[in-house]
């Protein structure tokens, strides 16, 4: 069974995830046992794959989408027995910018490795980010920004976290085609990541 | 060398057949989906032009609303340059060749490495493309990273237009800036009446988010440039695989849908209005889902919007001259090489990108502009194709010459080998190994760089006369746009 789950979230067939998770749960199996043991393996394997260059990004993406399949039935028994995710994170592209294909994409790879993401969507302002981290007390901040003219608005978002004091309580990751590591040094972010499969590293290291 | 227009055209890669069945496509598309316009002003005028508009933003297209469209866009758009050049004659298959893009690194001349850039990169670019006879036109290729956001769309187009007198184009960041832009433009072209009817510069605007999406903010930068009367070119830059089908005929239908309702919403702004067809589509690298403009998917995919332009009659914007390497080195070569003549010969009317272009659209090189002035070049010279004529066909000299003879000496070698029969390119090495050797045994780039270097140091030309000069400063207060 633990064999059948990997191999279908290998293939990304969400449908059979989902059902062969619900049959291991009739078995008997531990939702612990099915995540440890076939969907967290499985997600490992998917990364090496992609890490070698032998997984491109939508097969990756499929396989991270079956996982979430499953993930939907085994989360409300996790948390009943205490186990917690990975980690927190609250996404979002910033105010001014409709584009979200980017963020949608890290947003995606972050739950397929099993952080719990909220996802704000687009335009999002700086108060709807402070509230956020207010509410959901994420470990990451993660913004995008694709112009050079909105990416202006992460350091808006950095200040208003330091008004409301929560800078300290968050790190703060960003992203987006115009953002460089030397502009994260200089707005004072925690971290920068070129990519969506390094931004997954990124946010393991910071969660 | 002569500036353009060339015509091309000569190559098609879709066939007719084809070509129908993505428009009808396309316009079913429009009719069953339709596009997400947001809300207020877009519903209204969409609805005005007689479109089928839902309360939740979503707007479907009858054919015959495309079709009054199209019947009111211009065919030929003229986009005028200053000092006597003749205006680029957008339409039908004439080729024009020019920068693009708003990169965010320049590459220095003198150490290589990549940096921001600044606003006396963007005034050295016009200047170094003022003196490159196969660049035609300059949409401006850099953002100027040290001039405020507010002042950057009036320094941006005041800093192209006094540095080169070739077409400029450039963005307007909202409707305010827009609006200043053209009253600058309107000072340089010293009338508003002159300026509409001349048109020195236009517009790009990314007026769609794709798919099927319309952005909101530059929307509104469209209305007012539209309503100037000022050209401008619809960009929407699908991506096949991320936001478009990851097949090229897929992506086509969806982009020329795109394009179409463009096209309905510009002539329901001005009657008239004069705009590119503009889809600058590409295929994703599917590792990063990066844009792989250098790829040769994307080069195809530029054709087929060429073809799908034409058969709607409406002047295009193409792109070429994308790369994905980071320096000008042999991959930059053979991607701009393939994606700039391909392009040409599908008979793009404005295809921007084609010089200077690194890293897809994110860097710009100095000497890269002196290597694609040559490229362009090669491409140019292949759509003249090979004049036929009893002066070319020289069957007297031939006889004069005779078995065995040489032609090095005849009177007709000597008056074809100055002339547009022969494109020779600045860059290029052809001389023997020896020679080479002596000479530094230096490649492209370095003979490239040295080009660059010469142009930039020339004494620059006056592209804004002094009384306009002192009426733009009295209107605009240029404090952060000095170069």
């Amino acid at each position: 069974m633990i064999d059948a789950i990997k191999e279908a979230v290998l293939t990304g067939d969400r449908d059979k995830v989902v059902e062969l998770t619900a049959a291991a749960l009739e078995q008997g199996m531990q939702p612990k046992e099915i995540l440890d043991q076939a969907l967290t393996p499985a997600m490992d394997i998917v990364g090496e794959e992609y890490e070698r260059g032998d997984r491109y990004v939508p097969e990756m993406l499929i396989s991270a989408e079956a996982m979430k399949g499953a993930m939907a039935r085994l989360k409300p028994l996790l948390a009943a027995i205490g186990v917690e995710p990975r980690g927190r994170i609250v996404i979002g592209t910033v105010e001014g910018d409709l584009h979200d294909i980017g963020k949608d994409l890290v947003a995606m790879m972050l739950e397929g490795a099993g952080f719990e993401v909220t996802d704000l969507g687009v335009e999002v302002t700086a108060e709807a980010f402070v509230q956020a981290v207010r509410e959901r007390n994420p470990g990451v901040l993660a913004m995008s920004a694709l112009l050079t003219t909105t990416m202006t608005n992460m350091p808006v978002v950095i200040n208003a976290l330091k008004e409301a004091e929560l800078r300290e309580k968050v790190k703060v990751i960003i992203g987006g085609a115009p953002v460089t590591q030397t502009y994260a040094d200089q707005i004072g972010a925690d971290g920068y990541a070129p990519d969506a499969a390094s931004a997954v590293k990124l946010a393991a290291t910071l969660a | 060398m002569a500036l353009g227009p060339l015509l091309g055209g000569k190559v098609r890669l879709v066939s007719d057949e084809d070509i129908l069945m993505i428009d009808r496509t396309a316009r079913s598309i429009l009719a069953e989906t339709g596009i997400d316009a947001g809300g207020e002003p877009f519903l209204e005028i969409f609805a005005a032009a007689g479109a089928d508009v839902q309360g939740n933003g979503r707007v479907r297209f009858p054919g015959r609303v495309i079709d009054d469209a199209i019947e009111r866009t211009p065919k030929r758009v003229l986009l005028h340059s200053r000092g006597g050049t003749p205006p680029l004659d957008l339409g039908g298959q004439r080729v024009h060749l020019g920068t693009g893009g708003a990169a965010i690194r320049v590459l220095d001349l003198e150490d290589g490495c990549a940096r921001d850039p600044k606003l006396a990169d963007l005034a050295d670019i016009a200047w170094l493309v003022e003196n490159l006879d196969n660049i035609h036109f300059f949409l401006r290729p850099v953002v100027a990273r040290d001039v405020p956001p507010d002042s950057l769309d009036v320094c941006t187009f005041y800093t192209c237009l006094a540095n080169t007198g070739k077409h400029v184009m450039g963005s307007a960041a909202s409707p305010k800036t827009a609006k200043d832009v053209i009253d600058l433009a309107v000072l340089v072209a010293r009338g508003r009446e002159s300026l509409t009817e001349n048109p020195i510069i236009s517009f790009i605007t990314s007026w769609m988010i794709s798919p099927l999406t319309l952005d909101t903010g530059t929307s509104k930068v469209l209305m007012t440039v539209a309503e100037a009367g000022i050209p401008v070119a619809l960009s929407s830059a699908p991506v096949a695989g991320s936001t478009a089908p990851a097949t090229l005929s897929g992506l086509l239908a969806q982009a020329h849908a795109e394009q179409l309702s463009g096209i309905v919403f510009a002539q329901a702004i001005r009657r008239g209005a004069p705009v590119l067809y503009g889809t600058v589509p590409a295929v994703a690298d599917f590792h990063t889902m990066g844009y792989a403009g250098g790829a040769i998917e994307s080069a195809l995919l530029n054709a087929g919007c060429a073809q799908l332009a034409h058969s709607i009659g409406v002047p295009v914007y193409s792109d070429a001259g994308l790369t994905d390497s980071k320096v000008p080195d042999i991959q930059a070569g053979y991607e701009k090489g393939m994606n700039i003549l391909l392009i040409a010969l599908a008979g793009g009317n404005y295809i921007h990108h084609s010089a200077g272009m690194l890293e897809s659209m994110l860097t710009v090189a100095y000497e890269q502009c002196v290597i694609d002035n040559d490229i362009n070049g090669m491409a140019l010279r292949a759509l003249r194709g090979i004049t036929v004529s009893p002066e070319t066909l020289a069957e007297e000299v031939i006889a004069s010459v005779g078995p065995g003879g040489n032609y090095l000496t005849q009177q007709h070698t000597l008056a074809h080998i100055r002339t547009d029969e022969y494109f020779v390119p600045a860059t290029a090495d052809r001389q023997g190994r020896v020679a080479w050797e002596t000479a530094g045994s230096i490649d492209a780039r370095e003979r490239a760089k040295a080009i660059a270097r010469e142009i930039l140091q020339r004494s620059r030309g006056e592209f804004i006369p002094s009384d306009v000069e002192r009426q733009i400063r009295n209107r605009f207060d240029l404090a952060n746009c000095e170069a």
